[in-house]
């Protein structure tokens, strides 16, 4: 591995590990407000490294890929959130299911998890980006993990987005990205999704005056 | 050309539905028509099929693929589309929706049924993954029509739980994909069926196994296997009755065939029964949890979803009992979509005339409406597996491939699978009992829905007593054809 | 011989330097605030004030009480000789390696606790059980933070993992380095209570810690206290400077390779301490019952740290 891929890989870990420890700070902070700002802060270094690996693996779709990134999910949805939680209000999330302290202790387990789930996958890989998949893994169970544990919609919501970040940077490390018509449609279903859950929020709201999902457990048997 | 038809008729139905404001009663007459269309060409592609003819692609690097499995899941969406648009809400019957409401709807369920056309015949794995994603975004949209709490509440979870198995589906599509730029690069068509399947025997086992638990994880999450099931009794007893009908009999299709595909590709890749046994494992889980819960429903909406689930159990089990399986799963698939889709129907009728979806309160259904009634406890004894039923005999194929096996754990397994059915069994028929006899409540009105609505729903019940009664020539060749597919 | 006046030199120049660090925090702190301040010598006058005082000590306090200065500042200064304050490696290395910095430090923490409980005054207990809840959790940190670079130089041995920075600088741009980096520095601020988790200038009893348990102290107990905080601050920015950054370290015993080392020692000191003088000034002291989530953030970092550096190798 000459020095440029040295450079390539440090680079590409280094950004990798941005992305997961944004996705974390969700678990510590508290605030709504907070939870955008990481959200949009996390896909900024997204898009960062889909460029770096643009540069340095020749590959000029990523270019495309990372500036719709940033217009998508550093631009518009967060937008769009602060706006959505402008409406629907609640500043701070409610205590979440699981607190802070031991939220954190099981993001760090859940990234050990992912490092020796990926095992298999570092020997296969002969680009220099493959350090970095567990990463993206880890940043995968984070998201689950962040959905499962908040009690209100919003912040489910932005765990969702954490998570398709997740799957974003692995398509990245992984195979340098997915072919780019491909891209284009999980963007489209992405900017779908989040609009759809939006309308959902809403009505929420409307229906119920609150967002807290606490409410939702009518249904049962 | 046959692709235009099968994917042009519900993008107009669309259209028309958007653009006609306000609603009238001929948009629906006219969307249920041009499903016809649709169901045509669907037929086509199955006859042609059936002859072991290729597979006719069409579109820009292979987009579309029609090959048997594809043709299969294509008539059974197209005819399920059509049962249900000719007796959706607004079509010749009085409503209680509001006219807002039901152009709502009919953009919408035309938009779900031109995705799920989309994702059975294209030919990238990737964009059948946008199709199903579309798929729930276009449902989550449609469940809560009327916008109370408690179908805001199935909207709310369905489209969080969906979401976040399908973004897990799309990790798994991605490891597939590295897997293949590790070995060869990448590719602009690297992510088409057939390609992927070409080269998957040279692909690391490890790497599938994990990207195929990813897939069935997240494709699971979308056809209802346990414990990712959670949603369907809400989402289904929540929804409109004609889109529940599509999601339990068309959209549970269709993600069991995107599973079956990547099966396909992992099995090649793998090379031994990591897949199968993965499904054997789920799919006794998924028959565990729902005959328990069957046991415990008090409505029978939520009862319909369980038997969605336990009947999802039986495909998985299928599919991981080698050939002979997968044809009894085949099989069971068709019959599952005719029986399931009917009994939503009736059900949504059934709660229109009784106010309430408790089975407390839905009692002697077969002096207030005979016809329903009947239609009702015929397609209840055909979910439970009874003969002459077509269900009967793909469950008997499903057992017997289940007990030819040569793994003593398997046979178990089977036994086990027989003795929750018999549970499932009991508690359906109870219900049944409690529903069709008894003194109806005084505030309900004796008589039928609409009476022309009995007839479509008399073809369903018919075609399945045929089906029951006899493999079809045609069919047993086009399943025949998709076991050489699948079994390579 | 030269090695063992070099370890004595090294714990002198600790010494020496220790309240001229935390002088000049404080002044760069001050000149921030919009004030002149105290010149960075002033807690040299402090310390020799302290020492010409009378200690009184409370009728209630056992042994204890007037031994346990002594034992702390002991065992800080062991640790000096331990750490790679100007050259790497040292003598004392087959002794000491990072668990045995990590023990000791706890050791002095164990004892100013028990200092704090012993004269049975309110603020003592309260700040010593405040200390305990910040250590549980800043002392395991503590030692992953710096197990993540030593996974990387096969060796727990300080010297070692400085020499092995050394020899791969590209290594310095490693996640595992910086994840430990900010792990380490996140507990620096905990341990030698600084903003947010203790504010060493206050003695309200809402908001101090490490204050509140040397309360009772006076006279030459006091200062060896003192003196023993500024040595730690000293101990854990030069751990900081030299571990992640190790350049200007000497190798090689020369006079030159040391005078550069002390210099650049001194210059990554100063650096350190007009980061943690800025982040004084613009962060506020956290409410107790979230200075554990705070450091649980570190320790994940910590975890992630070594987890890279483990998995990566």
């Amino acid at each position: 591995m000459n020095s440029n891929d040295a450079i390539f890989a440090q680079l590409a870990t280094l950004g990798s590990s941005l992305v997961l420890l944004f996705g974390i700070a969700l678990l510590w902070r508290r605030s709504l407000v907070a939870y955008v700002r990481a959200f949009r802060w996390q896909s900024l270094a997204l898009a960062l490294v889909f460029a770096l690996i643009g540069y340095f693996g020749h590959n000029r779709e990523l270019y495309i890929v990372a500036v719709i990134l940033v217009v998508l999910k550093v631009i518009i949805i967060p937008g769009y959130l602060s706006r959505l939680y402008e409406r629907v209000g609640g500043k701070r999330e409610a205590q979440p299911y699981v607190n802070v302290a031991t939220s954190l202790i099981i993001a760090g387990l859940l990234v050990s998890l992912s490092y020796s789930i990926t095992r298999p996958l570092a020997p296969v890989s002969k680009l220099p980006t493959r350090n970095g998949i567990p990463l993206a893994v880890g940043l995968i169970l984070v998201g689950v993990f962040v959905i499962i544990s908040r009690r209100k919609a919003l912040s489910q919501i932005v765990g969702f987005l954490v998570l398709e970040n997740g799957i974003a940077l692995l398509a990245a490390l992984g195979t340098y990205g997915i072919p780019l018509i491909v891209e284009l449609g999980v963007f489209l279903d992405a900017l779908m999704g989040f609009l759809v859950m939006q309308i959902l929020v809403y009505q929420i709201k409307d229906t119920f005056e609150s967002i807290d999902v606490e409410q939702l457990s009518r249904l049962r048997h | 050309m046959k692709f235009l038809l099968l994917l042009l008729p519900p993008l107009i139905s669309a259209l028309v539905a958007y653009v006609v404001r306000p609603y009238r009663a001929v948009v629906g007459w006219l969307n249920a028509l041009l499903s016809l269309l649709s169901l045509g060409a669907a037929l086509a592609f199955a006859g042609h099929a059936a002859r072991g003819a290729e597979a006719p692609v069409f579109g820009p690097g292979e987009l579309l693929r029609a090959d048997g499995l594809s043709a299969l899941l294509m008539v059974c969406v197209a005819a399920a589309s059509t049962l249900t648009l000719f007796l959706s809400p607004g079509v010749g019957t009085e409503t209680d929706y509001a006219q807002t409401q039901l152009r709502r709807y009919q953009l919408l369920i035309n938009l779900f049924i031109f995705s799920m056309l989309s994702a059975v015949s294209a030919n990238n794995v990737a964009i059948m993954w946008v199709a199903l994603e579309a798929t729930t975004i276009f449902s989550a949209l449609l469940i809560p029509l009327t916008r109370d709490k408690s179908s805001v509440e199935a909207s709310w979870k369905y489209i969080l739980i969906g979401s976040v198995g399908i973004a897990l589906a799309f990790a798994g599509t991605v490891l597939g994909y590295f897997d293949f730029v590790a070995l060869t690069g990448r590719a602009e068509n690297a992510l088409n069926w057939p390609v992927l399947l070409r080269n998957a025997p040279a692909m690391h086992p490890e790497v599938m196994k994990l990207a195929f638990v990813f897939l069935l994880v997240g494709y699971g999450t979308k056809a209802g296997i346990a414990p990712m099931h959670t949603w369907k009794p809400d989402a289904y007893g929540e929804a409109p009755p004609a889109l529940a009908a599509l999601m339990s009999s068309a959209l549970f299709a269709v993600a069991m065939y995107a599973i079956l595909r990547w099966k396909v590709v992992a099995d090649a890749a793998i090379k031994d029964h990591y897949a199968d046994n993965l499904l054997l494992t789920l799919g006794l889980l998924s028959l565990a949890i729902a005959a328990f819960s069957v046991a415990q429903s008090r409505n029978y909406k939520r009862m319909l979803a369980y038997s969605s689930v336990e009947h999802t159990g039986l495909i998985c089990f299928g599919l991981g009992l080698g050939a002979a399986g997968v044809f009894a799963a085949l099989l069971h698939l068709v019959n599952h979509t005719a029986a399931k889709s009917l009994m939503f129907v009736l059900a949504g009728d059934i709660e229109r005339k009784y106010g309430s979806s408790a089975i407390k309160q839905a009692r002697g259904l077969l002096t207030v409406a005979p016809w329903t009634g009947g239609l009702f406890a015929a397609g209840l004894l055909a979910l439970v597996g009874l003969p002459p039923f077509g269900m009967f005999i793909s469950e008997f194929a499903l057992f017997r491939a289940g007990f030819a096996q040569h793994h003593l754990w398997v046979r178990g397994l089977m036994a086990a699978a027989l003795l929750l059915l018999l549970v499932a069994f009991v508690s359906f028929i109870t219900r049944l009992n409690r529903m069709l006899y008894g003194e109806a409540p005084a505030e309900v009105v004796a008589g039928e829905t609409a009476s022309w609505r009995v007839a479509p729903m008399l073809f369903g019940i018919l075609a399945l007593v045929a089906l029951g009664l006899t493999l079809p020539a045609p069919l047993k060749n086009l399943l025949d054809q998709i076991v050489r597919i699948v079994s390579r | 011989m030269t090695g063992y006046l070099l370890e004595i030199g090294q714990a002198l120049l600790a010494l020496l330097l220790a309240p001229g660090l935390v002088g000049f925090i404080r002044m760069v702190k001050s000149r921030l605030q919009g004030r002149r301040g105290a010149p960075p010598w002033q807690p040299y006058y402090d310390l020799r004030k302290l020492f010409g005082k009378e200690a009184v000590v409370s009728r209630n306090a056992s042994w204890l009480f007037r031994f346990a200065p002594y034992l702390i500042f002991a065992t800080t200064v062991a640790v000096t000789m331990l750490v790679p304050l100007v050259a790497a490696p040292l003598p004392f290395d087959a002794v000491g390696d990072l668990l045995m910095v990590v023990y000791l430090m706890l050791l002095g923490t164990f004892f100013l606790a028990l200092a704090g409980l012993d004269p049975g005054t309110a603020f003592g207990g309260m700040g010593a059980s405040r200390e305990m809840t910040v250590a549980a959790i800043a002392e395991p940190t503590i030692a992953l933070a710096i197990f993540g670079l030593a996974v990387g130089a096969g060796s727990t041995n300080l010297g070692q993992i400085v020499a092995q920075t050394l020899s791969h600088p590209g290594a310095v741009i490693n996640p595992g380095h910086l994840l430990g980096f900010a792990a380490l520095f996140i507990v620096t601020l905990a341990e030698t209570g600084r903003l947010p988790v203790d504010n060493p200038a206050t003695h309200l009893e809402l908001t101090m810690i490490h204050e509140a348990m040397t309360l009772e102290y006076s006279g030459r107990y006091l200062a060896l206290i003192e003196w023993a905080a500024g040595l730690k601050l000293l101990v854990f920015f030069s751990l900081l400077a030299n571990l992640f950054l190790p350049w200007g370290v000497a190798t090689a015993l020369t006079p030159g390779g040391l005078a550069v080392a002390v210099i650049a020692l001194v210059a990554k000191l100063a650096a350190l301490g007009l980061a943690v003088a800025l982040i004084e000034t613009r962060v506020a002291k956290l409410r107790l019952f979230r200075v554990p989530e705070l450091l649980g953030v570190s320790f994940v970092l910590a975890l992630l740290s070594v987890t890279s550096s483990f998995l990566l190798r």
